[in-house]
């Protein structure tokens, strides 16, 4: 195994293993659960929860 | 902490972190070992750096953008043998800083241009490509002939060119190491202290331009027209000799 | 400006209509100079023997201008006004942002008086200014990624949203390739000359690593980042798939960076490096097309939008020809294909199935959705908007079938062999072949410029018609002061 491991010629399977495995993780982490996956989900509200602090405090400026 | 998708988008600095990692290894897994493997370059004899002319040659190539137009790479395909010659090894760009193998083929490949044509032909040719080649797409470039060849920086540009790799000498030391691999009418080429007359007399005797009372532009870009793919000799190898190193 | 404790609150809103300005103007100069270096390669007199307008010269004036100027101003302009916006927070230096405005323009234009005038690194494809400007634009980058940082930093919203990341990761990745790729040494401190510290192999592999990535990182994922806020946003509906998103920006960061080794198949690049980039390309199908689906299907259940709308119109155009050209690229960097493909227009036809198809579309989506806000004003006419999108759509239709045509026709002309073993055609005759879709491309690149033209006046009649409008209510204003006073 450790022998395998120190060929250098390996290190091409051995990183597209690792990747793959990493890649399969991250999908089925976004993916299996269904609590995480709502709270996920519920960032994708962001650009329009963005109008308006800021803007309603602009207006007060204005007219005052 | 318990690692989740949103500690990393809670916390820039993590997801910096992160980004770097993920767009850092496939660049150093193709550019780092390229200089570590032997094969990359072929082992093979005749390559040379540039003369002072010719390379300024080259900076006029650069400057006019010849490189938009010409590749200088022919790729193992029969019909580029035929139509431009064998095809073109790492160790021939090995002192190119920086290559010009190209991208594109408006015009035809240039990497074994050197002695096709004669000096007079080029000289026609870039003074106004429709005079011989009447179909011809490419622009004239007739201040060439008129620009006198600017030569005064050529000792700093080798200078500069030694410092990241090329083979000019300036030291004695130097000037021995070059006469052991180049052999000495070369490296006489190559020493920075006599640039200026090497280039002049480079020029002189081969008259590129047919006007030897002048030192032009047009000197310069055919000197190094004319060395292109000629460094060479591919007689004294057998023909499966360079696929050992693909 | 307001002074003290409420210009914090405010958003910098200057510094992006500038920016935004600046992009249309570049993309004028930019995409006019591609129309006039067609002409020169359909009909050569056009050189008219001045060394500063020939093609050689004018090709990195080109690039330049329509990637950095254009794309990069829309960008910036673009970054600044998402990442205040989806932080809820106003930019975390205004000085610093305006330190990369007049950086960058100047950037841009000493660049296209370089090139001009022969001081350009021509074979350093995209990365073509001189070395005393590679080192501004290194100072403006630093200075763009410490704004945008420390505004993330500041923001009141916990969440980075997803189009922030796309930028991010654009802007570490583009000071990487600039810093490696321009690695030189100049000829003398007032030298504009400089040498680059690679060599040969090495040199084209660093270039193409580069040269693609500036495709990947500033030409994709950018551009991903800005189809992810305003597309949502036009829409008036959230992204279709948060969780695609994790996975598909994930995936393509990693994967771009191998891909750059398709550009040297057959070279004298060694056959693993150029392979290897083959195999990440074909795998790269798949991020690039999560990120076309996730836009797409944003719509899903809207689709009568595509119908009154010709903001949406544009950037769901501008998706598909993203979703096609990163089919395309694949399909080119296998090597049998690119074996034919590779150093014909095939190649400038992909591009600019990118660049026009997908980049240039929905940044044009994109500003015509955020200039009238950032003027607080409704879009001067949507007719022309309409317009403008047949215009571009026409444009880039025939000039992506004329590249085939050119492109496809010249290799074959080139490899073709007559009955007795000769090559059948001279490199001369597949030129001449190629003057009637070398017509065609012109024709349309000149549609194209024609559509962002109508676009600068309807913008230009947008924020005139916004200064009257504010001119009025100050006026109004100033009267009912008056009249208290009066009173």
């Amino acid at each position: 195994m450790f022998e395998w491991l120190s060929n250098m010629e390996n290190t091409k399977p051995l990183a597209l293993v690792i990747f793959f495995i990493s890649y399969v993780g991250i999908v089925w982490y976004v993916v299996a659960n269904r609590k995480r996956s709502q709270r996920l989900e519920s960032y994708k509200n962001i650009p329009f929860q963005e109008d308006d602090a800021l803007k309603t405090q602009d207006k007060v400026e204005k007219n005052g | 902490m318990k690692l989740t998708h949103e500690s990393i988008e809670i916390n820039a600095g993590l997801m910096v972190a992160l980004v770097m990692l993920a767009i850092t290894i496939g660049g150093l897994v193709e550019i780092v070992p390229l200089y570590y493997i032997e094969d990359t370059v072929e082992k093979v004899s005749g390559i040379r750096p540039y003369t002072p002319l010719e390379q300024r040659g080259r900076d006029i190539y650069i400057r006019e953008g010849c490189v938009t137009c010409h590749s200088q790479m022919i790729r193992p395909f029969r019909d580029e043998d035929m139509r431009y010659g064998h095809y073109s090894l790492a160790a021939e760009s090995k002192y190119d800083h920086p290559f010009l193998w190209g991208s594109k083929r408006t015009g035809p490949d240039l990497a074994r241009v050197g002695g096709k044509y004669s000096n007079a032909w080029h000289t026609q040719h870039l003074n106004n490509p429709r005079d011989v080649v009447p179909e011809s797409i490419m622009p004239a470039y007739p201040w060439l002939l008129k620009n006198e060849l600017g030569y005064s920086d050529v000792a700093d540009r080798m200078r500069a060119l030694k410092m990241v790799g090329v083979p000019y000498s300036e030291t004695d030391d130097e000037y021995v190491a070059n006469v052991k691999q180049f052999g000495e009418e070369v490296a006489n080429m190559l020493d920075i202290n006599r640039a200026e007359e090497n280039l002049v007399a480079q020029a002189q005797s081969q008259n590129y331009d047919g006007n030897r009372k002048r030192l032009t532009e047009m000197d310069a870009l055919v000197a190094y027209l004319q060395v292109l793919g000629t460094m060479v000799d591919f007689s004294q190898y057998d023909e499966g000799y360079f696929a050992t190193f693909r | 400006m307001v002074q003290g404790a409420v210009a914090n609150t405010q958003y910098n809103y200057e510094i992006v209509k500038k920016f935004a300005i600046m992009s249309l103007v570049w993309g004028v100069f930019g995409m006019s100079g591609g129309v006039y270096i067609a002409a020169e390669l359909a009909f050569p007199f056009l050189n008219f023997d001045i060394a500063q307008i020939t093609f050689g010269r004018l090709r990195p004036v080109h690039t330049s201008l329509v990637i950095f100027g254009f794309g990069g101003n829309a960008l910036f302009a673009t970054s600044y006004y998402v990442v205040q916006r989806t932080c809820q927070t106003p930019l975390a230096s205004n000085w610093m942002a305006g330190l990369t405005f007049w950086g960058w323009q100047a950037v841009l234009f000493l660049g296209v008086l370089s090139y001009m005038n022969g001081i350009v690194d021509s074979s350093k494809e995209y990365a073509e200014f001189p070395w005393y400007l590679d080192i501004l634009i290194a100072i403006v980058w630093i200075a763009y990624f410490a704004v945008f940082l420390l505004t993330l930093l500041r923001r009141s919203q916990p969440h980075i949203y997803v189009a922030n990341w796309f930028y991010l990761a654009f802007i570490l990745a583009t000071a990487i390739l600039h810093i490696f790729r321009n690695l030189s040494v100049p000829v003398g401190l007032f030298h504009p000359d400089s040498y680059s510290v690679y060599a040969g192999v090495q040199d084209a592999m660093v270039q193409w690593w580069y040269g693609h990535n500036s495709v990947g990182f500033f030409l994709t994922a950018a551009f991903l980042g800005m189809m992810y806020y305003f597309v949502p946003k036009q829409a008036g509906r959230p992204i279709y798939s948060y969780r695609l998103s994790i996975i598909h920006f994930w995936a393509l960061s990693f994967m771009y960076m191998w891909v750059g080794g398709h550009h040297l198949h057959w070279t004298a690049l060694p056959d693993w490096a150029s392979s290897l980039a083959a195999a990440f390309s074909i795998m790269l199908l798949m991020p690039s097309w999560g990120g076309m689906i996730n836009g797409i299907m944003t719509l899903s259940g809207a689709w009568d939008k595509l119908r009154t709308d010709p903001i949406m119109l544009f950037m769901i155009t501008a998706l598909s020809f993203y979703g096609m050209s990163t089919f395309e690229g694949p399909m080119m960097s296998l090597k049998s294909v690119n074996a034919l493909s590779h150093y014909t227009d095939w190649t400038i036809g992909h591009v600019h199935s990118g660049a026009l198809g997908w980049v240039a579309m929905i940044t044009f989506g994109s500003l015509y959705h955020m200039m009238p806000r950032l003027w607080e004003t409704r879009l001067y006419s949507t007719k022309l908007v309409y317009v403008h999108f047949w215009l571009a759509t026409i444009g880039i239709v025939l000039y992506i079938s004329a590249m085939w045509v050119s492109g496809i026709g010249q290799g074959l002309m080139l490899r073709a062999f007559d009955q007795y073993g000769n090559l059948a055609y001279t490199f001369i005759e597949t030129v001449s072949f190629m003057h009637l879709p070398l017509v065609v491309r012109m024709v349309g690149g000149m549609l194209f410029v024609s559509g962002l033209l109508l676009m600068c006046f309807n913008i230009y009649m947008t924020i005139r018609h916004a200064k009257h409008e504010q001119k009025a209510i100050e006026e109004a204003q100033l009267a009912a002061k008056l009249a208290r006073a009066g009173v």
